[in-house]
């Protein structure tokens, strides 16, 4: 490979993973002015809800029930003195809160706005028809958030051979929380002969402006006397903003997307928004696996770009390539890795162990919180407790004494422990 | 309390009740059957769906070896429909006991038992998988039987001549007038309701539970539990059956089914019938030493683990391998029963004749002489039974190539106008149709996303359909879920973790189905 290297990239900052963690990281370290290589493929951002979840609850253990909160920071002040180890316990409220800032105001700008509240959780409706905690919503979901904290009537639409997005079930399962709340069925305009569609394909369809109108005429006779009308996340993959103000101006009542299960649409919105804006911001993102990194004082690696193999020398590393989806986790024949460079991995001592006989546990499964020991500064930990490297950090899911899953703090545990571990690189380059 | 009267009533609804049942019909008995889940939720659910040609049974229990022999060239007949005859191999690997091996033919001769010898090479061109270092090989005459299909079509021809099938009812008990039952007391598991059933006879088919309801009517059976765990392979893995020549142990047996394999099993003696799992260490022992025989199975990807619950009528000593597989007729006159049956042991492949023996004792009582036909008459395959089969769905929805049939299990291949007929047979029984209901009359969650994603489409189809409301749906998606986890958690390893995070994303992340 050595002989063909055409280029070497020297770098402040090598960001390794391009989901959740990732993107924050390369994100603020290009705001700090650091020089910013980002490489990961296309991540399991394609799961996602769109939704930017911060803390929403506490999960059971032996002896206490789960425990869920409205205020994010409260939940997490309480998680901190009962899990010390957890890494929100090494973060402040500003640096989480800055954090947040920092992403929703890129992410803004590149079109992709949020609704926060500064001490408080929205919900918002699933495709199961539950509400669910998240503390910044998409603001083409916001019209549904405040119907439902208005108890406001509702009526949720879904498109025939759009499978497991039911509005029946949903409007079936909200009506006890919330009871002005209806469904109607309609067929997609130009696929109401094919079955099987998916979200990504009807999001193209719709920003072509002539099926985005026979949409709207297909809508208009059911939305009469509803304040809020809640749809699949298909209004387009680009021009969302534009389309939900459309759709709404047409119809005269509030419209709101409700995400739906992979492909989403959601995640792909981010992503783009991520990808359209990073080269300006300052970013090189490469979209490739990175297997192997030599490491002596800085971080050397290859990527390739197109027929090309370029080598990239970084001074700092972070390590956002996220749990098993991710495959910054790995699994031999009885026990985790790290997938990358090998670093220890906190886990369960027999494999028996990792997962709870009942699947809805509300303790969580063990296997949840195996991960990455680090340092206060987020740097990962050798098995003799040193750090394992002073200028490599990790951020995100793969960081261990965490369930994201059922803390419902997948993107806050990204984003906040990204800020501080890119903070610390800034200082360091200082 | 209602009250509803019967000639027979059978307690479980495997392939002993069900087939029991339909014997029962056809002499023109009125029966009632009752199960307190639903048809073969017990271990005739749980087995191999191995019609064994009896050469399992050449060296330790002769009479089994004949009765399989037998029953296995009726079945081929009159059930041709629940069977696939993939012929059987019986390969010795290095290291197994070579007596053993050369006692073997003699023996299969003696019962009458067509054992073939073929070339090492030529059972490892007929089987690609075999190890190269198996040193013997015998073809004989096993197939491969749906016992789902098979228990169904059972229940409907029983149904179609008269019978009465009961879901989700449980026996809590008998009314007692000496040594007589007058009535069973029954609670329909759903609704809560309670209400009693007359019957001149009682026939106790309960498998493992068969102690539980004896000793409702004060009577005692010796019996010890044998746990079976089995592995469900993601693709089929050979054509014929392959059973290791050796005394059994664990692992010993590979039957394909459809699309896929199923290789087990092991035999851990267990005291209580409470949550049936298999373990981690059962699942390691299977492939271990099924990969002896089959060197792919350390290797392959695995869709589900299961176990059932072998019910061995103990003999003193022994442990319970050596119980024999033979069937226990109990007619509980010893007991001062006089109408009380036991029907319990024996094997998928001897189910029509324990029902058979079993329905000339209840006959004789009731003083009726017609004769069985379930010897001679064939078994007629019924809409019921026809979603069970791995890789039939495919088959037909391919056929049927109607692009708005969406697809609702992608693994499977089961589409909206499959549910939709399954809805409509459930129905029709008077069941309600719930995602386990319609799960297990079809292969819905069965393949590799273990019903990640299917489980919550199909409740958003049935409610599409208005057969589900209010918030019923969830629960039961979480009830579908838990079912299939069961089957999953020993098996995850390195891919399937990233499923399970997957799984939990939705279901827990977003859904938020961990919360009450």
């Amino acid at each position: 490979m050595a002989e063909t290297i055409t280029e070497t990239i020297q770098c402040d900052v090598a960001v390794v993973g391009t989901g959740m963690a990732g993107m924050a990281a390369a994100i603020f370290a290009a705001g700090r002015g650091l020089s910013t290589v980002c490489v990961g493929k296309p991540s399991e951002m394609s799961f996602a809800s769109g939704c930017l979840d911060l803390f929403a609850r506490i999960p059971a253990t032996g002896t206490q029930t789960a425990q869920g909160f409205d205020d994010p920071f409260e939940g997490i002040e309480t998680l901190s003195r009962c899990q010390p180890g957890h890494p929100y316990a090494r973060l402040t409220r500003d640096e989480i809160a800055a954090g947040f800032k920092a992403f929703t105001d890129f992410m803004g700008d590149a079109g992709l706005p949020y609704h926060c509240s500064p001490g408080a959780n929205q919900k918002i409706i699933t495709p199961a028809g539950t509400l669910k905690s998240t503390f910044c919503v998409p603001a083409t979901m916001m019209a549904g958030s405040r119907a439902l904290a208005g108890k406001n009537p509702v009526l949720i639409v879904d498109i025939l051979g759009l499978k497991g997005f039911g509005a029946r079930q949903m409007a079936q399962t909200l009506k006890a929380h919330h009871p002005e709340i209806n469904s109607v069925s309609i067929a997609f305009p130009g696929r109401e002969t094919a079955g099987d569609l998916m979200c990504e394909r009807l999001a193209w369809d719709l920003e072509t402006p002539d099926t985005l109108n026979r949409f709207i005429d297909l809508l208009r006779p059911h939305v009469k006397g509803y304040t809020a009308v809640g749809l699949p996340a298909i209004l387009g993959i680009y021009r969302f903003s534009e389309l939900l103000a459309t759709i709404q101006d047409q119809l005269g009542v509030g419209v709101f997307e409700i995400p739906t299960l992979a492909p989403s649409v959601t995640g792909m919105r981010t992503r783009e928004a991520f990808l359209t804006r990073a080269a300006s911001a300052g970013i090189r993102h490469f979209p490739v696996f990175v297997k192997e990194v030599a490491v002596d004082e800085d971080f050397r690696f290859f990527v390739t770009q197109g027929t090309q193999t370029l080598e990239v020398c970084a001074r700092h590393l972070l390590l956002g390539s996220g749990r098993f989806l991710g495959r910054g986790l790995g699994k031999g024949d009885n026990e985790i890795q790290e997938m990358l460079f090998g670093l220890p991995v906190i886990q369960p001592a027999d494999r028996g162990d990792w997962f709870s006989p009942d699947f809805f546990d509300p303790a969580g499964h063990p296997v949840n919180r195996a991960g990455i020991e680090t340092d206060d500064a987020f740097r990962p930990l050798s098995a003799d407790g040193k750090v394992f490297h002073h200028r490599l950090y990790a951020a995100g899911s793969i960081l261990a004494h965490q369930d994201w899953k059922r803390e419902r703090s997948g993107s806050g545990l990204s984003i906040a422990t990204a800020f501080k571990a890119v903070s610390a690189i800034a200082d360091d380059m200082k | 309390m209602d009250t509803m009267q019967t000639s027979v009533l059978i307690v479980g609804g495997g392939t002993t009740g069900t087939g029991l049942a339909r014997d029962l019909a056809l002499r023109g008995i009125c029966c009632v059957l009752i199960d307190k889940k639903d048809i073969n939720a017990g271990a005739s659910g749980a087995n191999h769906g191995l019609l064994h040609s009896g050469a399992r049974y050449v060296f330790k229990d002769g009479e089994t070896a004949e009765e399989c022999r037998i029953e296995n060239r009726l079945l081929k007949e009159l059930a041709s429909h629940c069977i696939e005859p993939t012929g059987g191999l019986f390969v010795g690997v290095a290291g197994d006991d070579e007596d053993y091996i050369k006692a073997f033919p003699d023996l299969c001769r003696r019962y009458g038992i067509f054992a073939t010898q073929v070339s090492c090479a030529e059972a490892r061109q007929m089987e690609p998988c075999l190890a190269e270092d198996i040193i013997a090989a015998y073809a004989v005459e096993d197939a491969v039987v749906d016992p789902f299909m098979l228990s169904l079509d059972n229940a409907a021809d029983a149904e179609a001549h008269g019978a009465k099938i009961l879901r989700n009812t449980r026996l809590t008990g008998f009314k007692m007038d000496k040594g007589r039952i007058c009535a069973a007391i029954v609670e329909n598991t759903r609704s809560g309701k309670t209400f009693e059933i007359e019957a001149d006879q009682v026939v106790n088919a309960s498998g493992a539970w068969a102690d539980q309801v004896a000793a409702m009517a004060g009577a005692h059976i010796d019996m010890s539990y044998s746990k079976g765990s089995l592995l469900i392979t993601q693709s089929r893995m050979s054509q014929q059956v392959i059973n290791r020549l050796r005394p059994a142990s664990d692992a010993d047996i590979l039957v394909p089914g459809g699309t896929v394999s199923i290789i087990g099993t092991t035999s851990v003696h267990i005291d209580s019938l409470e949550d049936i799992r298999p373990t981690n260490e059962e699942v390691d022992v299977i492939i271990q030493e099924g990969s002896k025989m089959i060197p792919k199975l350390a290797s392959t990807r695995y869709i589900r683990a299961y176990a059932g619950v072998r019910p061995l009528v103990r003999s003193p000593g022994g442990g319970d391998r050596d119980i024999s597989r033979n069937f226990t007729l109990k007619p509980h006159e010893e007991d001062g029963l006089e109408n009380l049956i036991t029907i319990t042991g024996g094997k998928l492949t001897t189910y029509r004749l324990m029902a058979e023996r079993t329905a000339d004792v209840v006959a004789a009582r009731l003083n009726n002489t017609r004769p069985c036909l379930t010897a001679t008459r064939k078994l007629p395959p019924s809409p019921k039974g026809r979603w069970t089969e791995p890789g039939r769905a495919p088959k037909v929805w391919m056929a049927r190539s109607d692009a708005r049939d969406t697809l609702i299990c992608e693994c499977e291949m089961v589409s909206e106008s499959m549910v939709d007929e399954i809805v409509a047979s459930l129905k029709h029984e008077g069941a309600v149709p719930t995602l386990e209901e319609v799960g297990r009359r079809s292969r819905i969650g069965k393949g590799p996303c273990q019903g990640t994603f299917c489980s919550f489409r199909l409740a958003a189809y049935l409610y599409r359909r208005g057969q589900l409301d209010q918030a019923v749906g969830m629960d039961q998606v979480r009830e579908f879920v838990n079912e299939r986890w069961k089957g999953f958690r020993p098996l995850v390893r390195d891919k399937e973790i990233m499923r399970v995070e997957l799984q939990e994303s939705f279901l827990c992340a977003l859904f938020g189905m961990d919360e009450d």
